[in-house]
């Protein structure tokens, strides 16, 4: 049997369905925190905007060496990789 | 202290403190068992206008394994939320508070619990349960023991439950310990040595915040059973606490926060003093980070602590036995990490198997000691610490024996302990110090200081 983890129980049992929304709204995201390589946005402004995000959402940039992004909402952790969205962030703070 | 402050980092974080665990089976009711997870350490007890709570943004939690078994919990966790009722007011409380839905208290606390089965399912046993308030004083809480009699809940399945200011029931010299080491009845053979003189207790007159609850034996055993035989492996659970706080955290300037992503764990406590002693500074935060199930990665600080060899440097020539001894201490290793097996003292045994974690290990079919002894198994007591934890036990003077050498022959019988080992403590005769308080019924630690004629240090 699989080790169940006491980590593993909180992430079972407090994910929210307005986290799942979410993550239903974008796509490119995987529902996993494993780490996923994102080429470039399928997601138009338009769909996103439309979307009703009942949870904040914070994101970090957790390697910008590799554009690794951490983001989180509700209970949940999902990381990417997204090398242009990360250069398009260190554009903007420069 | 026994886990009050000992970290850096959750030193600046005091309601996710955990400060004392306590578990023993509950001496007027012997079918159930008692855990008192204690977190806020030091409540100063006049410290308003804002009296001490939970933390709203805190999961607090307590765990429990059985058996063997160390991989699967069961977990009863507990979320608080407070209220302002009336917030164009400065005070606490605008009025007497009589009962605890009183109108007159303005910063009312209330918390579920949820219960977490080894298989992950969640369970919700209770909701909007109330805290008492805090010990304010005669006028604003007039008949404190009925406020807090008032907060006692019954739960689904058996079992009571309570939240709330108690009484701190851990009794220490704080100020001489931290002293480089000083023992103040021992501080005459001390390396700078002063007259000697009786201990101070460190915690005198100062409250805690106690998550305390009560639950059936037979939920913490796998087959359902009431335990009643102590060399089963069924009858033995392994008790810790956590804190966890929320991942990500936003500051956006108008005294609101915005908390995201999974819970993240800043405190942890098993046993007594383990963080506080056995784990060296650059390593205490970690240590707070990790379930104790992979503790093994710690194990080298049990095997050669600290203290252990400090102890024959601050007091010179007292330990010549102790100084001498460079073998791992595989006595603490088995006491601290994976409890006592069988074999090793008659009619008892709290072994939870090879895997290493700091656990508060119970053996339930143990009945209650009709005249407990403070120092525990090493008073002859087999109900008493480190069987469990219950709130009076004088875990400083067994710890201290314990790291000074007098459990070693349990493992190497050719050793023999200094005379000092045996005696050293930091009150002299091992007592209770005057002043600390308990009560004989649930929630066991008593009723807490009140702001107005407390005087902590001067009870």
């Amino acid at each position: 049997m699989a080790k169940l983890t006491r980590r593993g129980f909180i992430g079972q049992t407090t994910a929210s369905v307005a986290t799942i929304g979410v993550l239903a709204a974008v796509p490119t995201l995987a529902a996993a925190p494993e780490m996923t390589d994102v080429a470039a946005s399928d997601t138009s402004a338009a769909e996103l905007s439309a979307t009703t995000f009942s949870e904040s959402v914070v994101a970090h940039v957790s390697d910008l060496a590799s554009g690794e992004i951490t983001i989180m909402s509700g209970t949940k952790e999902i990381i990417l990789r997204d090398t242009d969205l990360v250069m398009r962030l260190l554009k903007a703070v420069r | 202290m026994s886990s009050h402050r000992e970290a850096p980092e959750i030193s600046k974080d005091p309601v996710a403190d955990s400060t004392d665990l306590y578990a023993f089976v509950s001496p007027d009711n012997p079918d159930m068992v008692t855990i008192i997870a204690n977190y806020v350490p030091l409540e100063e007890p006049a410290g308003g206008p804002n009296f001490y709570e939970f933390g709203d943004d805190v999961l607090y939690e307590i765990h429990i394994i059985n058996g063997t078994d160390v991989q699967h919990e069961i977990s009863y966790q507990f979320r608080f939320q407070t209220q302002t009722r009336n917030p164009k007011s400065f005070l606490y409380n605008t009025g007497q508070i009589t009962s605890i839905d009183s109108a007159n208290w303005n910063r009312p606390q209330f918390y579920s619990v949820s219960r977490v089965d080894e298989h992950g399912q969640s369970t919700v046993l209770a909701s909007g349960l109330a805290c008492p308030p805090c010990n304010i004083g005669p006028r604003s809480t007039p008949n404190y023991q009925t406020l807090a009699e008032q907060a006692l809940f019954k739960l689904p399945g058996g079992g009571r439950v309570f939240a709330g200011q108690r009484a701190e029931g851990f009794y220490v010299d704080l100020g001489s310990i931290f002293d480089l080491g000083t023992l103040r009845p021992f501080q005459n053979l001390q390396i700078i040595p002063t007259p000697a003189q009786p201990g101070v207790n460190g915690t005198e007159g100062y409250n805690v915040h106690s998550i305390a609850i009560e639950v059936p034996k037979n939920l913490l055993t796998k087959d359902g059973s009431n335990p009643t035989d102590p060399a089963n492996p069924n009858s033995v659970i392994g008790v810790y606490t956590t804190a966890s706080r929320r991942k990500a955290s936003v500051l956006q300037g108008n005294g609101q926060d915005v908390e995201a992503g999974p819970w993240v764990q800043v405190s942890r406590l098993g046993e007594p003093l383990i963080n506080e002693v056995i784990i060296p500074l650059g390593q205490k935060d970690f240590w707070n980070s990790q379930d104790p199930q992979g503790d093994s990665q710690f194990a080298s600080f049990y095997a050669h602590p600290e203290l252990a060899a400090l102890l024959p440097v601050l007091y010179p020539g007292v330990f010549p036995n102790l100084a001498a001894y460079t073998k791992a201490r595989a006595d603490l290793e088995a006491i601290l990490l994976t409890g006592i097996p069988a074999g090793i003292i008659k009619g008892f045994q709290n072994f939870t198997g090879t895997i290493q974690a700091d656990l508060v290990r119970l053996n339930m079919a143990i009945p209650p000691s009709a005249n407990p002894s403070l120092l525990g198994l090493l008073g002859g007591d087999l109900a008493g610490f480190p069987n469990g934890r219950r709130v009076f036990d004088d875990i400083v003077a067994v710890e201290l024996r314990a790291i000074a050498g007098v459990t070693i022959p349990l493992v190497d019988p050719s050793f023999k302990p200094d005379a000092a080992a045996g005696e050293i403590n930091d009150f002299i005769p091992v007592q209770i110090p005057k002043g600390v308080r308990y009560q004989k019924q649930f929630p066991y630690l008593g009723e807490p200081f009140d702001g107005y004629d407390s005087r902590p240090h001067q009870e």
